[in-house]
């Protein structure tokens, strides 16, 4: 536990204050409160991710503590988006993810700021990270809705909303082609910084096993449609949990050492 | 006919059931990899059982084009689908067994994978191999010069026993306070080769080959003690019994650079200054910064790297990224501007 007596700690915790008030007062049915101030966290977000960028002087997406910065910022304008144009629900949810990925940033991983090692200079690196950090948001929100698919209900009670069945499919279809772009961008980053396309690396086996989950369904959903909606829910966990799993356990643990390992 | 349509929808389902079976047991066998390691893994999908899993993966997703009309009629479903063939055609051509094949098929004989350790001024076309054989290159490189570049400002990290510690930037010359109880630190000089007389004790920068990056630190004391102190880059924490602080001088790198010329029949024929994510491209051959001499920094070790099935594999990794763009998102949005200007 690490807690940041910085103006950086500062902007994360009030970012992460603002989102949880936000999720109480939308709990509370207080819904137009609770967006005012969801959106007034996702500023103090961008105001905490500007800060950083310019303290680091390049893009701060270099290690776990900036990636969690990062996602943080970016749970707005994706719930924003999925609302709006998708018609899926989830904004209540979206609130406490927004408050849930800050909170590694601000009380576990370290704030030091590092210098970008060769083979991060790269202009690969900031798509590369960006698009996977996008989708990844996207599959946490299609995980909220396989979830209330499993409960059989659907919180926001808005009729233009879809059902959490087709909205868990909707949300995929958005994250999953950026997914697929992020794997395809970190092969061919591979491949020009060390020498290969495919390592069979820890964390890039993990992120194949989580892209290949996402395949799975898409199949699976085409074959059998929305029959077997828990079973679709249930690849859309299991994909989430290998997301989960690349982000943080293949990282961390020095059971998956390698070419991405952050532990070493 | 109706026995006719219920065959084929039981030979589609059949197809779809192979194609769900086989993305299954990858993402188990993606995981079990997971554990057991790179090379390992590496091992295991060039073994005989997966060369077999991954054939089995080409002829169902051929089996499906042809199986699934709309797969081969409609674009984008076939961009995602041929993209997947098209990498694994790709890997496959690439790997060693394809390397093999080449040579009985083609007659082309291409390294797959080796390394060379080239001095500066030396020209080299020998590649060390993985089963610690050698082989030669239908050409020579040549390493011109090769340099290790830091991010700039360097800093000194000074600390107290005790624990406190400051960042100075390394400015010779310059005095750096430490505050009032502690006392003053000025940076006297820096070595790239440090090097110091047995008799006497005197301390010099050996032009020699060598590499040991050291700064000459004076620090005065709260007390009005002076005394001089050396940081080592390479010996981090260096301190005698007698010392008050601990003096830490670590350069961060920001590239590794070979400069590299390609000769042939006596000829230079390209020439390319190689970094990390910039390697030299020729005659079939990707040439990559691998490592160097960590301790005189004169020589680089240069990974070289067959380029063969490369092209498939990223005109697939292409077709897949469109395909699934397109099916997933660009037809959505096409349809909706349509919707919109009726």
């Amino acid at each position: 536990m690490e807690i940041k007596y910085t103006v950086q700690g500062l902007l994360i915790y009030a970012a992460m204050s603002v989102y949880l008030l936000a999720f109480v007062m939308s709990l509370l049915r207080r819904r137009k409160v609770g967006h005012v101030l969801y959106l007034f966290g996702f500023i103090i977000a961008v105001l905490a991710f500007g800060y950083r960028w310019y303290d680091v002087r390049h893009t701060p997406l270099q290690n776990l503590f900036e990636v969690f910065l990062c996602l943080g910022m970016i749970c707005y304008p994706v719930s924003f988006f999925c609302r709006r144009i998708l018609q899926v629900g989830g904004r209540c949810a979206d609130m406490l993810i927004g408050a849930i990925v800050l909170f590694p940033a601000g009380f576990i991983f370290s704030a030091e700021p590092q210098q970008l090692p060769p083979a991060l200079q790269s202009w690969l690196f900031v798509p590369h990270v960006a698009v996977y950090m996008l989708s990844y948001i996207f599959m946490a929100k299609a995980t909220f809705q396989a979830l209330t698919q499993f409960a059989g209900k659907s919180y926001d009670g808005d009729e233009k909303l879809l059902p959490p069945e087709e909205a868990t499919y909707r949300t995929i279809c958005a994250g999953f082609p950026l997914l697929t772009l992020g794997l395809v961008l970190g092969s061919w980053w591979g491949k020009l910084a060390w020498g290969d396309y495919w390592g069979w690396d820890p964390k890039e086996l993990w992120s194949l096993a989580s892209w290949l989950v996402y395949v799975g369904y898409f199949h699976f959903r085409y074959m059998f449609g929305k029959k077997h909606a828990r079973i679709n829910s249930t690849w859309v966990i299991a994909g989430m949990a290998a997301i989960l799993i690349t982000l943080l356990w293949a990282n961390l643990s020095r059971l998956f050492s390698g070419l991405h390992s952050y532990a070493t | 006919m109706g026995v006719k349509e219920s065959s084929k929808k039981k030979f589609r389902r059949a197809v779809m059931w192979s194609a769900l079976t086989l993305i299954i047991l990858l993402i188990f066998l993606s995981i079990y990899g997971a554990f057991i390691g790179a090379e390992q893994t590496r091992n295991l999908v060039n073994s005989l059982p997966l060369s077999v899993y991954w054939l089995a993966w080409a002829l169902v997703l051929i089996t499906a084009l042809a199986a699934f009309r709309r797969l081969a009629r409609v674009p984008r479903l076939l961009l995602m689908h041929g993209g997947c063939v098209f990498i694994l055609a790709g890997s496959m051509w690439g790997s060693d067994a394809g390397h093999k094949l080449q040579e009985q098929l083609l007659g082309i004989d291409k390294i797959r994978t080796g390394r060379m350790a080239i001095y500066e001024g030396q020209s080299k076309n020998l590649v060390a191999l993985e089963n610690n054989q050698q082989a030669k290159l239908p050409f020579s490189v040549k390493l011109t010069d090769f340099r290790i570049e830091y991010y700039k400002p360097v800093y000194l990290r000074v600390q107290t026993r005790e624990g406190r510690s400051w960042k100075i930037p390394v400015e010779i010359g310059s005095d750096f306070s430490l505050g009032p109880d502690f006392g003053t630190v000025t940076i006297i000089r820096a070595f790239e080769n440090f090097k110091i007389t047995i008799e006497g004790g005197i301390v010099y920068d050996d032009p020699e080959p060598g590499y040991n990056p050291a700064l000459e630190v004076q620090i005065k004391h709260a007390d009005g003690a002076v005394r001089t102190q050396y940081a080592f880059e390479r010996s981090p924490g260096h301190i005698h019994p007698e010392d008050k602080f601990v003096l830490r001088y670590q350069r961060i790198i920001s590239d590794y650079i070979s400069e590299l010329e390609v000769i042939k029949n006596n000829k230079v024929v390209a020439k390319k200054n190689i970094e990390v994510n910039h390697p030299l491209h020729f005659g079939g051959y990707h040439f990559y910064q691998h490592s160097y001499d960590a301790e005189a920094g004169q020589y680089t070790i240069l990974e070289v790297v067959s380029d063969s099935g490369l092209n498939l594999v990223y005109a697939g990794y292409l077709m897949l990224c469109v395909g699934v763009f397109w099916h997933l998102w660009l037809r959505h949005i096409f349809t909706g501007i349509k919707l919109k200007s009726e």
